[in-house]
């Protein structure tokens, strides 16, 4: 995939996600997120730098448009972006910055991408919650927001995934 | 090289990710009056976190310095507390002190040891002749006779008790005015024997014994104990029982009772023997 496809495709993924902030808000217990797996399919070659500047624009684009606090999700969402090579090390070895691939999930294996996805999912899910609390939300409520979304989120993200991932 | 380059680029993302994390953080900050008091308190956390770590790294750099500074303080609060012991000790010793009288001068002393179950029980005082104690002084208590100095050291003296076969103390019944040689019965722990008593004269239970003040050794009217039952000894003469005022097992504070002109009365009886 082309790196113009990939940002036009960035962008969209963008526009969707505003307008499922703006639709869905059907439970104060589940946020749906699928902007950090857009991350996570950012392809290596362009490194951590280019992750993170994508990441800023990105969750800024999120905050101005939907009905959120500005900061919000670019502040959740950079912790994403600089955990993310440390992440795909972690889960595809070393090989996959070598070769410098992009992620796939007919390469890669669907349970490892699978994986992958929740635990960025997990991470943003966590920083989001936590900031949107403000302390004043006790744990038990936090732990059950963090579990549900995370699990929404990731469903969610794998369409993400086809729609940015180089198999297509 | 490689190697090195990837160190420098993940130092490079970090520092990257500080400046965009703390622009999203000032930026939600100020879009939210929730948001800025609880990023306050947070930073206001950590701040004081950092405070008290390096307080607490400070704190082990001194630590030799604060023990040094500890070690003196504990030394002279020590030297203090000893004064004050002593101070204590002398007052307690001064409240325990018998009654002044006439010209005899009035010593007080710990009791250091007291010997009860002999027949020459004896006692050592915390007082010697630094304090200006002699020998063949007296030993009272606020309740009555107690002994006579004996030996004199530089900082303790011994001493005999009245619980002692060799001591006799110069006696006068209260009432009757009558004067007899009181000794230890050498059996009780509390009583004693006025001797040599004329067996015309009646003494009744009860009476007063107090020191006769013909000695050199205690002043008149101190007192030894109350008589108890009178018996005749050999037709001759009588002696009475007598309970002992002082208490032997709880004593603890005494008086030594000097009297500084003692050795000129010695004298004064040493040149009339001679003349004789």
């Amino acid at each position: 995939m082309t790196d113009l496809k990939f940002i036009l495709r960035f962008l969209l993924l963008i526009v969707l996600q505003i307008i499922v902030l703006a639709t869905f808000n059907f439970s104060q217990y589940v946020v749906l997120f699928f902007i950090p797996a857009a991350i996570i399919c950012i392809p290596v070659r362009h490194g951590s730098i280019y992750a993170l500047v994508l990441a800023f624009i990105a969750g800024m684009l999120v905050d101005f448009f939907s009905d959120g606090m500005l900061g919000l999700v670019t502040c959740a969402l950079l912790p994403v972006a600089f955990t993310r090579d440390f992440l795909l090390k972690l889960i595809f070895g070393s090989d996959f910055f070598t070769h410098g691939e992009d992620l796939s999930i007919r390469r890669s294996g669907f349970g490892h991408v699978l994986f992958a996805v929740f635990l960025s999912t997990t991470l943003f899910i966590t920083v989001y919650v936590i900031a949107d609390g403000a302390g004043t939300r006790p744990l038990w409520f936090n732990l059950a927001r963090i579990a549900a979304s995370s699990a929404a989120s990731t469903l969610l993200s794998i369409f993400t995934v086809n729609v940015l991932a180089s198999d297509r | 090289m490689a190697r090195g380059n990837e160190v420098t680029k993940i130092f490079i993302s970090a520092a990257i990710f500080i400046v965009m994390e703390v622009a999203a953080i000032s930026l939600l900050a100020t879009s939210s009056t929730l948001h800025n008091i609880w990023l306050n308190r947070f930073s206001h956390r950590v701040m004081a976190f950092n405070w008290g770590l390096s307080e607490d790294v400070r704190g082990v750099f001194l630590l030799n310095r604060r023990n040094e500074e500890l070690a003196m303080e504990n030394h002279y609060l020590n030297e203090e507390l000893r004064r004050y012991r002593e101070m204590d000790r002398y007052m307690e010793e001064k409240s325990h002190m018998a009654t002044s009288k006439g010209s005899f001068q009035y010593i007080p002393a710990t009791i250091i040891k007291m010997s009860r179950n002999s027949l020459h029980n004896y006692i050592i005082l915390n007082k010697g002749y630094e304090d200006g104690v002699q020998p063949h002084s007296g030993i009272i208590s606020e309740k009555g006779v107690v002994g006579v100095v004996q030996a004199v050291g530089r900082r303790y003296s011994y001493g005999i008790t009245l619980m002692n076969s060799n001591m006799n103390v110069s006696s006068r019944i209260g009432r009757t005015g009558l004067v007899a040689t009181l000794t230890w019965n050498g059996v009780s722990t509390g009583s004693g024997i006025l001797r040599n008593i004329p067996p015309h004269m009646e003494v009744n239970a009860g009476d007063t014994v107090l020191t006769s003040g013909f000695s050199f050794i205690f002043p008149p009217d101190i007192p030894i104990g109350v008589t108890g039952e009178m018996s005749n000894d050999d037709g001759v003469s009588s002696s009475v029982n007598v309970d002992f005022f002082q208490d032997f097992s709880a004593l603890r504070f005494v008086t030594v009772v000097v009297n500084p002109f003692r050795e000129e009365i010695t004298q004064l009886e040493k040149g009339l023997e001679q003349e004789e």
